[in-house]
């Protein structure tokens, strides 16, 4: 089965097919097939799983190519490679994509174009499926733009509104620029190693057949791919703005699947990037910078879905840190564990925005806790993990990357990144209080009425997985389930490493979520806002910077306006007025014109003819004079 | 015998159409489609019996001006780069004659000129005699100035006009530059020539390659001899553009690499940089000027300037990938940009407008057309799995080698036009629902399904099975290519 995982993505791309053809005419507008669609992914994950651990740790990577096309001496196949990285991404992608698509069902009910909603969620499965199966990059490419692309059609789902298309295409246009280097970086990649084949070329730097300068370059090309996709800096801008698409997607695309591609990227070329110089400096680099700037602009967001984008931006900027360490277990355990958690927190978000008649700003919202109890639940659950609470998900897995980080990175970095993970405590314990504690600020979050069981259950079982994903960190709890042992013993780079929890990094990782938990249950204590009135009047222009998001949008919007389309219309004027206008048609009437003026001499009096034949002869005698004399 | 009796076809149909008596004017869109759909056929046929890697199959020929000094033949043939070529102009001829089914104005006239350009043009690609070459060439010109001077719109004279006068002022460059060739060398047979090569001229090489190269680069077309081609597509009728961009513009890639490339290559050699640096600079330029266009079709034509100089990029590079990429690329925006022209012009036919400022929230009124902008639109982006990816893809791969900087210029090219594609279908199919519109109605006529649907289907198809044209494209373009010697 192992070797025909490729069926995974077929069967959401048959869905797709189904949908897109006849969505409209099936009874329910075929929601049914979409769910059935997801649902048969996910049980054909645990045959894919049986059989890829069934074949030992010897026949692994499990490889099944074809050629695909071959034009002079150069060939290309295509095909899927599964190794660990992919059976991780397989799980978390099969499983929020069930959970997603059963939540949709209730959530989307009575929207507009309910039965294309589902075709290109389940055409988004299909192409993030292709994504992490590819054993190319060519093809890992393919699904690369064709994932961007169902995030482009779901994020403008309502189109109608124009706030929805501006964001649609800037998510696309922003990623496409990350885009350019991948494919820059495939091509310079191709050319060093002479293949696509993503085991491949890591023979080959592996075997020192390429780096230096050369693969320096084309390594951080691919980075700009991945730092595209996964919204790092300064590529971040475009997945808050995702957050017009509905919610549903917010929890799939923009949280768990889509946006960690980057850090699959990296985590699959990670012999790569460790061959090539100072890369992984420049990944840690970016993941800190990124982890620190979205964990402050989180604080000033007051929409609920933009506070949970900015946390993502800032989570992925951890797994970054983690694979710019080197340790490869680490960035994909913290990819695992945040997919569930936070496509749960977003749709507890789907849930309350639902539930509260589309109240999404937190200024509206509070008190929701008695009024939607499960959600609420599900929600502090999410929120705790995120935050790092002992022994939900989210703390084992930061706990790898604070020590892997402690291991690889030195002092200086583990201070930041735990400077961080105090932010992640803390806009995601006031995000809990202003939603849930405290009284309404709303009438109609005031009459919010929890949602109905096709919401509530993937919350509950997605709540279980935020609770409990953690442990597979320990052999015992791997071996129990079949894996070889723990996450570190089945995901590794070098060698497989057995995981023993070090005490004194777990006070520490408390002692962050504590001082994060009660810096913000001091300042919003019983859902008041008094306190963080008074810090923003304090500071009120800091405040603004924060909210206004650092004026990153602000410059590109700027770039956009005055530099790409005043350079077009710089180019444009030329073309119109000096190319077409006096080149050509300058050139038709200076032709016009000349024979305006010769047609004087065509007057049709034979004395004049006679005339100027008589001068003609007159000139050549004189001219052959001169010549001959 | 198959070849000549494709060619003439659509012009024999055209001729019926014609005659046609007055009342049953009618009739003509019908004869008009038979005669296409015959020639689409039979190059069907002649597609799945061509022999990939046999050289030049099914030629007629005969003698035709014996001169003694030199002799003009009737000749007529195809290879593995022009009967892909052949395929698309019959193709895109049933599409054109599909989207003319609502033609009212003189339509014995109308169709008899559509199926003569179809003629014309596929003469171009199958004639392999040199002066013969010439004559389909300038044969194509007289249908052209009549489709758009008089079932044009807008500025439709003058916009005929700077048509002709552009490619005339080309032709010019081009017979002088034949007439140096064959005399030379005493033949204007193109396979003898492109297989000796041509040691000397009546003119130095380099001027022949030169003017030549301006003769096919007007049609191309490429900065700075470009202008005529927004007005002609502004212009034109939805089919004449759609034969325009569709084969017309490919008249100019495939005349460099058959005549340029294959019968000069040292002068290739010398030359291909300038090829690619022109390539890349038509690519920016015409992505930047794309931008500011405010009337969609014009739009489009400004975008098929960008995407031509990637197939002047791909030529430059004159290596099997590049060169294969490249004649790829005429298919794929053959196809593409022909869908591209087709939608508009159905949406020109409900709204009365192409102002893109005029337009807006389409999808609601036209979900059909709507959904026909919007993948045209990203194949035209390069989105993979549709005909256009295969094409960039190619090129960039295969020019990389010889010319870094040109290939990144020209992917930034691709960064521009997701820009402008997002953009123009923001603002023409998306966004607030405009009441005017209501009663417009959408894509319903069985032709205008089938002309988008077959489209659709073809950049699909190219998009996934790529094989099915790369092994034509790859011995014949590989046999050009071995001459250049990279």
């Amino acid at each position: 089965m192992a070797e025909h995982a490729w069926i995974l993505a077929a069967v959401p791309a048959i869905a797709f097919l189904a949908l897109a053809a006849l969505g409209r005419r099936l009874p329910r507008q075929g929601d049914f097939l979409a769910v059935l669609a997801a649902a048969s992914g996910f049980g054909l994950f645990f045959a894919v799983l049986a059989s890829f651990l069934g074949r030992g740790e010897g026949a692994w990577p499990v490889l099944n190519a074809i050629e695909w096309t071959a034009i002079g001496d150069f060939r290309l196949n295509m095909g899927i490679a599964v190794d660990q990285i992919t059976i991780v991404m397989l799980a978390v992608v099969t499983t929020v994509a069930f959970m997603v698509n059963v939540f949709s069902v209730g959530y989307m009910k009575g929207e507009p174009r309910y039965w294309w909603y589902f075709a290109v969620l389940q055409l988004f499965v299909a192409s993030m499926l292709l994504l992490v199966l590819a054993d190319n990059l060519l093809l890992l490419y393919v699904a690369w733009e064709l994932v961007g692309l169902s995030s482009f059609l779901l994020i403008g789902h309502y189109w109608e509104r124009r706030s929805a298309v501006e964001a649609a295409k800037k998510a696309f246009i922003t990623t496409r620029v990350g885009d350019v280097g991948l494919l820059i970086g495939i091509i310079l990649l191709w050319k060093a190693t002479g293949t696509f084949n993503i085991l491949d070329i890591i023979h080959a730097v592996e075997a020192g057949e390429v780096g230096g300068t050369g693969l320096f370059v084309s390594v951080m090309f691919i980075f700009l791919g991945a730092m595209g996709k996964s919204a790092q800096l300064p590529f971040h801008v475009w997945l808050p703005d995702a957050m017009e698409g509905p919610t549903p997607v917010s929890a799939l695309i923009h949280a768990a699947t889509m946006v960690v591609a980057g850090v699959y990227l990296v985590a699959r070329l990670l012999p790569v990037f460790e061959a090539a110089g100072d890369a992984l400096l420049v990944v840690t680099a970016v993941g800190l910078i990124t982890a620190l700037f979205s964990g402050v602009v989180a604080f000033a967001q007051t929409d609920i879905k933009k506070v949970l984008a900015y946390s993502t931006v800032s989570q992925l900027g951890f797994m970054f840190v983690a694979l710019g360490a080197g340790v490869v277990s680490a960035g994909m355990f913290h990819l695992f564990t945040h997919a569930f958690f936070k496509a749960l927190l977003f749709l507890g978000a789907g849930s309350v925005i639902l539930g509260a008649h589309h109240r999404q700003e937190v200024g509206q919202l509070g008190g929701l806790w008695r009024r939607m109890p499960v959600t609420a639940a599900a929600f502090l659950v999410g929120s705790l993990a995120l935050a790092g609470l002992f022994p939900l998900a989210g703390f084992w897995s930061k706990d790898e990357i604070l020590h892997a980080v402690e291991g690889h990175r030195g002092a200086l970095v583990f201070a930041l990144i735990s400077l961080a993970s105090i932010m992640t405590a803390f806009y995601t314990t006031r995000l809990f209080i202003l939603t849930f504690l405290g009284k309404p600020r709303d009438a109609e979050a005031g009459h919010a009425r929890e949602t109905g069981a096709s919401m509530t259950g993937p919350l509950v079982f997605l709540a279980v997985l935020s609770v409990f994903a953690g442990f597979v960190v320990y052999g015992g709890v791997g071996e129990a389930l079949g894996f070889p042992g723990g996450f570190g013993e089945f995901v590794y780079l070098h060698h497989p490493e057995t995981f023993h929890i070090d005490w004194g990094l777990a006070g520490v990782s408390t002692a962050l979520f504590v001082i994060g938990v009660f810096g913000a249950g001091w300042l919003y204590r019983g859902g008041r806002l008094d306190r963080a009135a008074a810090l923003t009047a304090w500071q009120p222009k800091l405040y603004e910077m924060t909210r206004r998001k650092f004026y990153f949008d602000d410059l590109y919007q700027f770039l956009i306006d005055r530099v790409v389309l005043g350079f077009s219309y710089v180019v444009s004027w030329f073309d119109r007025f000096a190319v077409n206008d006096t080149g050509v048609d300058g050139s038709a009437t200076l032709t016009g014109y000349a024979g305006f003026l010769l047609k004087h001499l065509q007057t049709g009096r034979v004395p004049n003819y006679a005339l100027a034949i008589a001068a003609g002869v007159a000139a050549l005698i004189l001219v052959a004079l001169a010549a001959g004399g | 015998m198959e070849l000549t009796v494709l060619v003439f076809l659509p012009a024999f149909a055209g001729l019926l159409a014609l005659l046609l008596p007055a009342d049953r004017a009618r009739y003509a869109r019908w004869v008009a489609l038979a005669g296409a759909l015959a020639a689409l056929g039979l190059s069907l046929a002649l597609f799945f019996r061509f022999e990939n890697g046999g050289g030049f199959q099914f030629a007629d020929r005969a003698s035709w001006i014996d001169a003694g000094a030199f002799e003009v033949q009737y000749f007529l043939a195809v290879d593995g780069l022009s009967l892909p070529l052949v395929v698309l102009t019959t193709f895109l001829t049933v599409a054109a004659v599909l989207v003319s089914f609502s033609i009212e104005h003189r339509q014995r006239a109308y169709f008899a000129c559509l199926m003569v350009l179809s003629t014309s043009v596929l003469g171009v690609f199958t004639a392999m005699d040199f002066l013969l070459f010439f004559l389909f060439w300038e044969l194509e010109l007289f249908p052209m100035y009549l489709l758009i001077s008089v079932w044009g719109s807008g500025r439709r004279e003058y916009s005929a006009m700077k048509f002709v006068l552009y490619t005339v002022a080309g032709s010019a460059f081009m017979l002088v530059a034949i007439l140096a060739l064959a005399l030379g060398a005493g033949t204007f047979d193109m396979a003898v020539l492109g297989q000796s090569g041509v040691e000397s001229a009546v003119l130095p090489l380099r001027w022949v390659f030169l003017f030549l190269f301006i003769g096919f680069a007007v049609k191309l077309p490429i900065v700075p001899l470009h202008t005529w081609l927004p007005d002609a597509h502004g212009d034109a009728p939805t089919a004449v553009s759609v034969m325009l961009a569709g084969v017309l513009l490919k008249m100019g890639g495939y005349a460099i690499i058959r005549t340029c490339v294959t019968i000069l290559p040292g002068e290739a050699r010398d030359y291909g940089v300038w090829f690619a640096a022109i390539g890349a600079a038509s690519v920016l330029y015409g992505a930047f000027v794309t931008f500011r266009q405010t009337d969609v079709k014009r739009l489009i034509a400004y975008s098929s300037v960008s995407h031509m100089g990637l197939v002047l990029l791909g030529i430059g590079a004159l290596g099997t990938t590049a060169m294969v990429g490249a004649a790829y690329q005429m298919l794929a925006h053959g196809l593409i940009t022909g869908l591209l022209f087709v939608v508009v012009g159905l949406m020109y036919e409900r709204t009365h407008t192409r102002e893109i400022s005029r337009l807006g929230g389409l999808a609601r009124q036209m979900p059909l057309l709507a959904a026909g902008l919007a993948f045209a639109g990203f194949a035209s982006v390069g989105l993979p799995a549709l005909a256009g990816f295969v094409a960039e893809v190619t090129i960039f791969l295969g020019a990389f080698q010889a010319y870094e900087w040109a290939v990144i210029m020209a992917i930034f090219g691709v960064v521009l036009s997701a820009g402008y594609i997002l953009w123009t279908l923001q603002r023409v199919v998306f966004g607030p629902v405009r009441p005017e519109w209501a009663g417009a109605g959408d894509q319903r006529h069985w032709w205008e399904h089938a002309s988008v649907a077959g489209l659709a289907a073809l950049v699909i198809l190219l998009g996934v099975y790529p094989d099915l044209i790369m092994d034509m494209l790859d011995p014949a373009i590989g046999a050009v290519s071995a001459r250049v010697g990279s």
